[in-house]
């Protein structure tokens, strides 16, 4: 690089715009695409194209364009925008660090700058493993606010879609990687070489690799700690953050498919108020929410003819000689139904009601398990489920 | 006979169809009586005690079936309007205070219209003032002043059954629901 480094750093700070611009395009699109590099070029009026190509910042990929690694990785660092990473790309530390320190183990006797040379991959491995976990926790706190606070207001589907998405492919295998639980997790390797590495640290008998052991000893403590910070943000915050999105569209779910229809689902029980007196102080509310229910704005249409052609009066004195005669009886409603269906062939719903109020005569007794199974009536209009109601006749039955 | 601090009053809030909340006193001696109160209702009335860890209830073998689908409804349609805002309404029930002139809003405004029309209680501005009132005299919502309201932890009874309804509707068919309900009711128009 002929360039001069404080030549590339101006270079950086004078044209940061165009710059970022340049790094959104590559974190959205994988690319920069030659049209699209233009475009950005015009837009911000800078002609930096050689610039960007001399400093190296700049890689030719075909026609089209990518940030090189280190700028792109120094610019995620600086704008603190990472990209996630799939937990399986992480996981590959697991395989990394395992094999160095595998080696390690069995070369501990033989050649010195072999082992030194190893001690310092293996942390170098780990500080990398480490800023990927970090630089994951914080992009996937990022989404995850983002997607409880709404602010692009996306509906509901697409928020579960999201929420499962990170859940799924990156928040629960990261936390298995993390997890000290979990046997075959990374940071339980972790602590294994921890505890290896300090041992040796204190009776190695080559004082450089000893302080070698006890550089990667303090790291490995601190990188420990680190870890269980990370996975701390994972299981306190980022899992209960996005459970708690899945519960949300859960109920939402659950309202819609309600309001689809509303009136033919079994609602939550509510206590029903059996009586009130005049004198406590919520009588006037609890009728007014009484009467509400019956308060009808609908017009009625009444057919004065079609009434007066069906009328059918009610011998009450009748009825009430024809039950008394049937006294005792175990099922008023049943004694009603084959009345009516003795005398009409069918049971109507009318005279099924104005034969109810027999029960409301004096003279008999009621019996009635609210407990007992209900009976079901079929009248001309209705379906009735009825509780067995026993009639006895007052005094000795 | 000793009985437990407050139970008049228990008795009384309970019987009036009132959630007791765990802000208030009543709460902790009907929770450190749970088993003399469940005795109690069960005994005396038939009813049963509900006991959750922050609000009670009582529930008898008839329910105010129309109340309680009005609720479902209220709850539905607002829930479903503040996540139409960019709002977590759990979050907003929880701890958000409303307004009036907001729930007019959402309602007046709604996709719903058709459902909220036909519903006594929620048709317009003055029916959801008297509805809100039904909903403060059972304790399910908190008063703080002529226009401003908050929800109490009772609001868990319906958001549950929003949950468990979606839960038994995605592996369910078209089926109408079972009806379990008590006492004599019609339960279909031929």
């Amino acid at each position: 690089m002929k360039a001069e480094p404080k030549t590339i750093l101006n270079f950086l700070h004078n044209y940061f715009e165009p710059i970022k611009d340049l790094f959104d395009t590559q974190t959205r699109e994988g690319f920069i695409k030659k049209e699209r590099l233009q475009e950005i070029l015009k837009t911000h009026q800078q002609a930096i194209e050689q610039q960007l190509n001399e400093y190296k910042i700049l890689k030719k990929v075909g026609d089209d364009y990518e940030i090189r690694g280190v700028y792109f990785n120094f610019f995620e660092f600086v704008f603190n925008e990472f990209r996630p990473l799939l937990p399986e790309t992480i996981e590959k530390y697991a395989h990394s660090i395992g094999e160095l320190f595998k080696k390690i183990r069995e070369g501990i006797n033989k050649d010195r700058n072999i082992l030194m040379q190893r001690i310092s991959d293996l942390y170098g491995e780990i500080k990398d493993f480490s800023e990927s976990v970090e630089k994951n926790t914080l992009r996937l706190l990022v989404e995850t606010r983002e997607l409880k606070s709404n602010v692009d207001k996306i509906d509901y589907q697409e928020k579960v879609r999201k929420a499962s998405f990170w859940i799924d492919y990156y928040i629960s295998p990261l936390n298995q990687i993390l997890d000290v639980n979990h046997s075959q997790s990374i940071t339980n390797r972790l602590f294994d070489i921890s505890n290896y590495v300090n041992i040796r640290r204190l009776n190695f008998d080559d004082e450089m690799v000893r302080q070698q052991f006890e550089k990667t000893y303090n790291f490995l403590v601190q990188t420990n700690d680190d870890l269980l910070r990370q996975s701390k943000i994972l299981t306190n915050e980022l899992l209960p953050l996005i459970e708690r999105i899945r519960t949300e569209n859960m109920i939402l779910t659950g309202w819609i498919e309600f309001l689809k229809k509303p009136h033919k689902v079994q609602v939550p029980r509510v206590f029903k108020l059996f009586r009130d007196y005049p004198y406590s102080n919520d009588m006037y509310y609890n009728a007014k929410e009484y009467m509400e229910q019956f308060a009808g704005d609908e017009v009625v249409i009444i057919d004065e003819q079609d009434v007066q052609a069906n009328m059918w009066l009610f011998n009450k004195e009748r009825y009430r000689e024809l039950m008394m005669s049937k006294l005792p009886m175990n099922n008023f409603f049943d004694w009603a139904g084959s009345t009516l269906k003795s005398e009409y062939k069918t049971v109507d719903t009318d005279k099924f009601f104005a034969l109810t109020t027999l029960l409301f005569e004096e003279g008999i007794m009621l019996e009635f398990d609210p407990e007992a199974d209900k009976k079901v009536v079929r009248t001309t209009q209705m379906t009735l489920r009825v509780p067995p109601i026993k009639v006895l006749k007052y005094g000795i039955s | 006979m000793e009985f437990p601090r407050y139970h008049r009053d228990i008795v009384g809030d309970l019987m009036d169809g009132k959630f007791i909340l765990a802000s208030d006193p009543k709460f902790i001696e009907l929770k450190n009586n749970q088993q003399f109160y469940e005795r109690f209702f069960k005994e005396s009335f038939k009813y049963e005690l509900e006991l959750k860890s922050d609000y009670g209830y009582i529930l008898s073998y008839e329910t105010n079936e129309q109340l309680s689908r009005d609720i479902c409804i209220f709850f539905a349609i607002l829930c479903y309007e503040l996540d139409k805002d960019g709002k977590n309404f759990l979050e907003e029930l929880q701890y958000a205070e409303f307004e009036l002139e907001q729930l007019d809003n959402y309602f007046d405004n709604s996709p719903y219209s058709d459902l909220i029309k036909s519903n006594k209680q929620l048709q317009d501005s003055e029916s959801r003032k008297q509805f809100l009132n039904t909903l403060g005299r059972r304790n399910i919502i908190e008063k703080s002043s002529e226009k401003k309201f908050t929800f109490t932890q009772a609001y868990k009874v319906f958001v549950d059954f929003a949950n468990d309804f979606a839960k038994g509707k995605l592996g369910e068919s078209d089926e109408p629901m079972a009806d379990s309900d008590n006492g004599a009711r019609i339960i279909e128009e031929v």
